[in-house]
């Protein structure tokens, strides 16, 4: 009997607590920001702004051999629609010069003996690339390759330009590759970064929030007022989590159908999964705050520390890049990032269309953070004045 | 203006900034941490990937093909039983490619002379589908021309003849032949730092002095707001300019990356560029009230900033508005002034107009900070 009132008495304290804390996030000016303006920005800038497809390719030629054919080539190169109209140069020299000031990104050389090597066999194209930028430089010399394979082979002519990425490779292979591109045939960046898009806009928010919260509550006092009444500081807390969860799922909510409304771009796997799966990360990423403000000596060190951690987590969790390719170390240290297991949920949700059962191990992990960090907190939150 | 006060707030400000090891601790380890971490995050590699195999066939090539893909520095191989199974694990994301050798591989090969090998990948993962693209069709073309692999099956003509023929192109890569990532990443890291650090270090001194009410004391002494300003910003600079070098000579010592210009040229211009992202800073302090305020304004504000200034994508792959709009960015300018000296060498003849556009914003930006500091007494 004792047990079960215990616990009324939690939820009832819970409750109350969240309800003061939902009457002020309403009248907080930043939720409306980040739970609205910020998903819809990111939306924008994700969806549009950031790829690693080459675009707009900026090269040069120097055509020593000036024949049909290598003009052929230009033209080929000219007529794809990464590539810009070149620079035509009459030396190596002012190539390399203008790769060096950055204005470039491919230069072309084609030899003096270009036609009479192909009527031999064999031809060579020297394309020199700026390799400052290494995905950049590798992802222009297979275009290049790519559509020089083409000019040969009269079969393939009319079809060079949308399929570069092919689904076989070249007819001079000695391997029939047939390659199949699954879930996003185009390899299109857009849906890449806009599955990892909630991830942001919930770090950011749970962060902020939580990191806040306490801190603010210890300046101005309200701590202790707390403190005085029949709450525990783990009731609190837990108070202080429920509106923020609400406002999390409101941010999701319109981060995908932002997403949705601007590109097309819905979840292929069941709506109700992914919002299953952010709670454990909503859950975890909270904790992470709150510690962190249980921590701090003042808001202006738990913001900082909050930020510090949300910067690194957008990189190292693989939202940005894969974090299969991070070198060891790098990677296992990612693996402490909440961020890192919900940006695989979220992958595996929306591009994949996975259910339930396919997530259970990334949301373990991510309840287990929680666990961890309510165990933290729960030792550095022992009811004490000044 | 008068030099003696100067001197005497920079003072001030370069000891309430010394006195507070939170402060220092952020300014020492955030630069060396972002240095280190993000540094290794951009690889063309593929030695980390996970690569699926069915391998149904079972015979010397398609061993032959797979102890190839599993040689040191390439793929990592993870063999499952048939093709539901690995449909399932692409599913479930446990890996991102992966390779179906046929039962009749040995025999389509005599045949026909150009087996056919199935290959799946992730696109959603368009990094990884990527790099592996190009591995693949490198390691299983070498494999499958190599002598030794063909030896056993019967000779045929496919496998020399038609590669012969054709236009090579013979790729050369300049300023970092080997493809390698860190250079890229270690060189936009100082824009990372130099852009987003320093405006909040300094919006969140301001604010937090205007919360203690110091702020408003220096504003009733004599000094001018241009010398209130000087003096915040020139400590910090200070600051910064070791912050610099510390992150080149960890760069260089670590990961072996020097600038290929001079070392000299790069740490005047971050220095001159940070002096401005110290005034980005004062104004936002302008406009918050509470340092956490300031704090998540800055975020707000650096954020999409970071993204569009081409610290992890070229900006030219953006669309036309999202290029505009990455050139009114500051750190657009001296991430690729800072590329453009570590990685390719450049002088300052060669960046001179990206030089002026910097100095341009700079001053506009200090005059502006200048008003701010200036309005709210």
């Amino acid at each position: 009997v004792s047990r079960i009132q215990r616990l009324r008495r939690f939820a009832r304290n819970v409750l109350a607590i969240a309800y003061k804390e939902a009457a002020l996030l309403r009248h907080d000016q930043t939720v409306f920001t980040s739970v609205v303006v910020l998903p819809i920005m990111m939306t924008v800038v994700m969806g549009l702004g950031l790829s690693f497809r080459p675009q707009q390719i900026r090269w040069a030629v120097f055509d020593q051999s000036d024949d049909p054919i290598s003009r052929r080539l230009i033209g080929d190169l000219e007529a794809d629609s990464a590539f810009l109209p070149p620079i035509v140069l009459t030396s190596r020299e002012a190539g390399r010069e203008r790769l060096g000031a950055g204005e470039l990104n491919a230069f072309v050389v084609i030899p003096f003996d270009f036609r009479r090597s192909l009527e031999r066999g064999r031809a060579e194209v020297q394309v020199q690339l700026d390799g400052s930028d290494p995905i950049m430089a590798a992802r222009i010399g297979g275009y290049v390759s790519q559509i020089a394979a083409h000019i040969v082979d009269p079969r393939s002519e009319a079809t060079h330009e949308p399929d570069r990425l092919g689904t076989r490779s070249p007819p001079s292979s000695p391997i029939d590759l047939r390659q199949q591109f699954r879930f996003n045939p185009t390899l299109d960046d857009r849906e890449f970064y806009l599955a990892a898009l909630s991830g942001f806009v919930l770090t950011n928010l749970c962060l902020s929030f939580a990191a806040l919260g306490l801190v603010a509550e210890r300046e101005s006092g309200t701590w202790e007022q707390m403190l005085a009444q029949p709450t525990s500081p783990l009731e609190v807390i837990v108070g202080k989590l429920v509106p923020t969860v609400a406002a999390g799922y409101v941010g999701l909510s319109v981060a995908l159908v932002a997403a949705g409304l601007m590109y097309g771009f819905w979840p292929q796997g069941n709506v109700l999964v992914l919002f299953a799966g952010a709670l454990p990360f909503m859950l975890a990423t909270l904790g992470i705050g709150v510690f962190v403000s249980s921590v701090a000596r003042d808001s202006a060190q738990a913001v900082f520390v909050a930020v510090f951690f949300l910067m690194p987590s957008f990189v190292l969790s693989g939202s940005l890049l894969p974090y299969e390719l991070m070198p060891h170390g790098v990677r296992e240290f990612g693996g402490l990032l909440p961020l890192r297991w919900y940006q695989i949920i979220a992958r595996r949700v929306i591009d994949r269309g996975a259910g339930l059962t396919q997530i259970l191990v990334p949301m373990g992990v991510l309840l287990s953070i929680f666990a961890v960090m309510m165990l933290a907190i729960r030792a550095r939150m022992k009811p004490r004045l000044g | 203006m008068s030099f003696r006060r100067l001197a005497v707030l920079m003072l001030r400000e370069s000891r309430a900034t010394l006195r507070d090891p939170f402060t220092l601790a952020i300014l020492v380890l955030v630069p060396l941490g972002a240095l280190l971490l993000f540094s290794s995050v951009m690889s063309t590699e593929v030695s980390g990937i996970t690569l699926g195999v069915v391998d149904a066939s079972d015979s010397h090539l398609s061993r032959r093909l797979l102890a190839d893909l599993r040689a040191p520095g390439t793929f990592q191989l993870r063999p499952y039983p048939d093709r539901a199974s690995l449909d399932r694990a692409l599913v479930g994301g446990e890996i991102a490619v992966a390779v179906v050798l046929p039962p009749d591989l040995e025999r389509d090969r005599r045949r026909r002379g150009r087996p056919e090998v199935q290959v799946l990948y992730d696109g959603t993962e368009v990094v990884l589908a990527g790099n592996s693209e190009a591995a693949l069709t490198a390691i299983m073309t070498a494999t499958a021309l190599d002598p030794i692999a063909s030896a056993s099956v019967a000779p045929v003509g496919a496998a020399g003849g038609p590669r012969s023929a054709g236009i090579a192109v013979v790729p050369h890569v300049l300023f970092n032949p080997r493809l390698d990532g860190v250079p890229f990443m270690v060189s936009g890291t100082f824009g990372f730092v130099m852009s987003f650090l320093t405006t909040l270090i300094v919006a969140v001194s301001i604010v937090n002095e205007r919360a203690a009410g110091t702020f408003e004391q220096l504003q009733v002494t004599p000094a001018t707001s241009i010398e209130i300003l000087l003096g915040k910003v020139l400590p910090l600079g200070g600051v910064f300019a070791v912050d610099v070098l510390l992150m080149m000579l960890l760069a260089g010592f670590l990961f072996g990356v020097w600038p290929a210009g001079s070392g000299l040229f790069f740490l005047v211009v971050s220095v001159f560029y940070q002096l401005f992202s110290l005034s980005l800073g004062v104004i936002i302090s302008a406009t918050s009230t509470t340092a956490a305020e300031a704090v998540s304004k800055t975020v707000l504000l650096s954020n999409p900033l970071i993204l569009l200034s081409g610290f992890s994508m070229p900006i030219q792959n953006m669309p036309a508005v999202f290029q505009w709009l990455a050139e009114v960015v500051p750190a657009t300018h001296y991430i690729r002034v800072s590329r453009a000296i570590y990685l390719r060498g450049a002088g300052p003849g060669q960046v001179a107009w990206e030089l002026v556009i910097i100095a341009g914003m700079g001053i506009a930006l200090v005059l502006l900070a200048g008003r701010a500091i200036g309005r709210r007494t």
